[in-house]
């Protein structure tokens, strides 16, 4: 069947969140049209209109479906579905199972995207906002990586890999404070500039020294051990895509997934979690590495490159890098506002990762 | 001989969309392909058809933007097709699976940047296919020396082959077919009466055009008529908008100079933007191999400021014709040399004269193809203890394209060079070298010379001396010194009064047309072909790696690396 390609769309104010453009639905009804399913209803659940992705919620006559169709690359998104039936049928790992085509295929192509069929988990329930949350999504995390190791991916995909590339996405984000530094000086009547100004040089100076401590680390040793050795991390992991199911948690949104060291989806979860805190909590910080090391043991060497990782000036970085786009609209006292509690918050973190530097001394 | 050049994933060639390599390619295919029949391997691309033959190349093109996905087309293709030479271009990761279906084929690889980093092959890969690869051309001698510090048991097979460029095509803005377009471009971009610094390529951190931007506001202190050509693409795309590009913009709004951009410019005029610019800048930050901006910028006859990084300050004469920024992460650097080029104007123009003139006499297109013609008769040369007796033939068509080769580069470099520069004498010992290389490690040789006794020098300025040595080695390309420098049309024009005369002599007149006379000779090339199938055939060694390939097919399942590196190591020691 021919179908146009599809290409992202533009939500604006006449679109509500579930638009989805006609010809995108024209196809999703042809793609259902390969599964020997009998679709009572299908609904919208979200969409990525800049991307050009979207998941569908189907109610069949054998239960609840999800129909995703996947923005990336074809050969990438071979990767991820790859990954994903591995995790399901060689490890028995709780993610959605892929639903097979008539054909026993685990995707449809069409409109140069992939589509795919999984299983609808119910009942789903995010986990509570506190400790004991944190701790259920870390454990979940750590079974996660632990179960991706060993995975090889099909011939015909592309193979994702950041094993390599953490050096130089440390390397990025010391350039991009340059940006900040010279757009706040060039638009410096701006609000938000001087206080910007103020901060850069700081954190700039925190990333160098990450960098200097990851050169001097074991991480190009650990790298040698290859991708499959390493397995899986999510990369858009946190308290939506992992929730508490009946039997345990479960992890969904597969779509991302790359070979790398199990570090960066914990670091991610931990900063964040921080982050809405508005501080460091040492208790916090122990105890969520700790639920991760229950279910995937970290060695010292692991756990002193997730203590660089979590030097960096992540919240910063996130939180500044879209200034390049619209500086005018950007520096404004939203923003001053914003640096000041990311300076508030940076400062309760020294102390914490002080005090738990030495944790790990003397394990394997 | 029939020899097979494969493109990257990334671009098709004809280059309709662009790209080094594919430039590359282009460039050197109407001088290679009066000496051999060649296919060229690339992806597909709707506005081109996956088969055809132009000018007696002929092009097959598979599926490909992912190299997974090409490589599955490389390898169908070559199940069906054999080839005497294979050159492969930067993709040191197609080698093993080529080698794998054409266990014969010699393999020449052409490497364009750091392909062989530890993150783009592993160790292991790039090990096996250095073995397998009878040489490697780098494009600068900064690349051939990270793949030297690498692995460091290749060094003996690399060489560097500069690039080259249309000399015809890219022309100073003085020159009659340039004034007027040159005139037109800074009129409808209120360029006129302005000082225009160019800059040309992709808009990304590495290649730095945010440093020459943020020197701009010092330089307008200095300079009250500059303005800016930013040549590159993505600047005015909506969507796909990168945070570098988003930087650049907004670092541009500020300004007073007048800026540029220009987004995409078909390979096919980006000529005339280099025609109306005054000052060419390189803002390059990375490691680069060797932007050919370069020898574009030197062919418009511009002056240029590159940077110390990569292969870049290999093709510039220091205050010849160009400068070079030692520390280009500081703008500091490009304000000073700029200034140091602006403010001596008659210094300025002289450095446009030296580019065009190195232009013409080291960079174009006949003297690449002449080397790499020199590089795949040597692949084909090393072909180790198990060569038959009949590809003696194919040694002295080598042999033959040496000396052409040798003795046109050493003419071709500028008489009037001062040596006070590296670059320059790297290639100098380059081109000297290869005479002497050519005779010292062969053991062959002596016997061919006597075979073919009239041979090397004396036979560029004896024409019946040539024929005759014509009529004895029959399956060698024939009038030797020339026929890589040929344009059929021109052909009868020029012969009586080329025939004789030195190369060199044409070349320094710069802006005359220079083209040789050829003889078009693919039957013979042919034939040198069909002798080595024959022999091949006749000869044990096929009979043994064909039963290699059938028991490796037999144990390895499935084509990983792996897999294939240990099948190759198990040939070679049987072999």
């Amino acid at each position: 069947m021919d179908h146009p390609i599809i290409e992202p769309w533009e939500a604006d104010d006449l679109t509500h969140e579930f638009y989805v453009p006609d010809y995108i639905e024209r196809i999703a009804q042809d793609v259902l049209e390969s599964y020997d399913l009998s679709v009572n209803s299908i609904q919208v659940i979200t969409t990525k209109p800049d991307k050009g992705g979207a998941i569908w919620k189907l109610e069949t006559t054998s239960g609840p479906k999800s129909l995703k169709l996947l923005h990336r690359r074809p050969t990438r998104s071979m990767f991820s579905l790859g990954a994903q039936e591995y995790l399901v049928k060689v490890q028995d790992a709780r993610v959605p199972a892929i639903v097979k085509t008539k054909d026993e295929k685990d995707y449809v192509e069409a409109g140069g995207k992939l589509w795919f069929v999984a299983e609808w988990i119910e009942p789903l329930e995010p986990v509570t906002k506190d400790l004991e949350g944190a701790k259920h999504l870390c454990y979940a995390l750590g079974e996660f990586h632990r179960l991706s190791k060993g995975y090889e991916p099909p011939q015909q995909s592309e193979v994702a890999s950041r094993l390599h590339k953490w050096p130089s996405s440390y390397e990025k984000m010391i350039i991009k404070m340059d940006w900040f530094r010279n757009i706040a000086n060039v638009y410096h009547e701006l609000p938000a500039s001087t206080h910007l100004l103020n901060v850069v040089d700081r954190f700039e100076e925190q990333a160098r020294n990450s960098l200097t401590r990851l050169n001097q680390s074991s991480y190009s040793e650990l790298i040698k051990k290859g991708n499959a050795f390493w397995g899986l991390v999510h990369q858009d992991y946190g308290w939506s895509n992992g929730q508490m199911g009946s039997n345990g948690m479960w992890i969904i949104d597969l779509d991302g997934v790359a070979f790398d060291l199990p570090l960066r989806d914990l670091r991610k979860l931990i900063s964040g979690t921080m982050a809405d805190l508005y501080r460091w909590d040492v208790n916090w910080v122990r105890e969520m590495i700790k639920s991760y090391h229950e279910s995937n043991p970290l060695t010292a060497e692991l756990y002193e490159i997730l203590m660089i990782d979590l030097s960096l000036p992540n919240e910063f970085y996130k939180n500044i890098k879209e200034v390049v786009y619209e500086p005018e609209l950007f520096l404004n006292d939203q923003t001053t506002q914003l640096i000041q509690t990311i300076v508030d918050t940076d400062q309760t973190k020294w102390p914490v990762l002080k005090e738990i530097e030495d944790d790990w001394r003397g394990r394997e | 001989m029939k020899i097979l050049m494969i493109c990257t994933e990334k671009l098709p060639v004809p280059p309709v969309l662009g790209g080094a390599i594919q430039t590359y390619i282009s460039g050197n295919l109407p001088y290679l392909s009066k000496f051999h029949e060649i296919t060229v391997l690339g992806i597909s691309e709707p506005s081109l058809p996956n088969q055809e033959t132009i000018d007696g190349v002929h092009y097959v093109r598979v599926p490909g933007q992912i190299l997974e996905i090409y490589r599955e087309g490389v390898i169908k293709y070559l199940e069906s097709t054999s080839f005497d030479l294979i050159h492969i271009f930067n993709r040191p990761r197609l080698v093993l699976p080529v080698r794998k279906v054409a266990p014969e084929a010699k393999i020449t690889l052409s490497m364009h940047n750091d392909m062989f980093n530890p993150d783009k092959i592993s160790p292991e890969e790039a090990t096996a296919a250095l073995e397998e690869v009878s040489n490697i051309v780098t494009v600068s001698d900064y690349v051939g020396n990270v793949i030297r510090n690498l692995y460091p048991q290749a060094t003996a097979k690399i060489t560097t082959i500069y690039s080259g460029v249309d000399t015809e095509q890219f022309l100073p803005g003085y020159h009659p077919k340039m004034q007027k377009i040159r005139n037109e471009i800074r009129q409808e971009h209120g360029l006129e009466n302005k000082t225009v610094i160019m800059f040309a390529g992709r808009l990304s951190h590495n290649k730095g055009v945010d440093r020459l931007i943020r020197a701009l506001p010092e330089l307008s202190k200095k300079f009250k008529d500059l303005a800016v050509v930013v040549v590159g693409s993505s600047w005015f795309s909506e969507d796909n908008v990168t945070d570098y590009v988003a930087y650049v913009r907004a670092m541009t709004k500020k300004l007073t100079i007048p800026v540029v951009t220009t987004g995409f410019v078909s390979p096919s005029v980006i000529q005339n933007w280099f025609a109306a610019a005054d000052l060419f800048v390189c803002t390059s930050q990375w490691n680069e191999p060797l932007a050919r901006v370069h020898y574009e910028a030197m062919a418009a006859g511009l002056p240029i400021l590159t940077t110390a990084r990569g292969g870049n300050p290999e093709v510039i004469q220091l205050n010849e014709n160009g400068l070079v920024v030692e520390n280009p992460e500081n703008p500091i650097g490009f304000v000073e040399k700029i200034t140091e080029i602006l403010s001596d104007k008659s210094k300025m123009k002289n450095m446009g004269i030296k580019g065009r003139e190195l232009a013409v006499s080291l960079y174009k297109w006949d003297r690449v193809a002449s080397e790499i013609l020199g590089v795949w008769g040597d692949a084909i040369h090393t072909s180790s203890s198990s060569v038959p007796e009949t590809l003696t033939d194919i040694y002295v068509e080598q042999e033959i394209i040496k000396d052409l080769v040798s003795a046109d580069s050493i003419e071709a470099k500028p008489t009037d060079t001062k040596s006070n520069n590296k670059q320059k004498s790297t290639l100098e010992k380059k081109v000297e070298a290869k005479p002497t290389d050519t005779k010292s490690n062969n053991k062959q040789k002596s016997t061919l010379e006597k075979k073919v006794e009239a041979k090397p020098t004396d036979t560029k300025s004896n024409n019946k001396q040539k024929s005759t040595l014509e009529k004895k080695v029959e399956a060698k390309p024939t009038d030797t010194k020339s026929n890589y420098k040929q344009k059929s049309t021109l052909e009868k024009k020029v012969e009586a009064e080329v025939k004789q005369e030195p190369i060199i002599e044409l070349d320094n007149k710069p802006e005359k047309e220079i083209e040789n006379q050829g003889i078009k000779d693919k039957s013979k090339t042919h034939s040198v072909r069909d002798m080595i199938k024959e022999s091949l055939r006749e000869s044990v060694r096929k009979t043994i790696i064909e039963q290699m390939i059938i028991d490796s097919n037999e144990v390895s399942t499935e084509d990983s690396i792996s897999n294939l590196i240990r099948e190759l190591k198990r040939r070679r020691n049987i072999e």
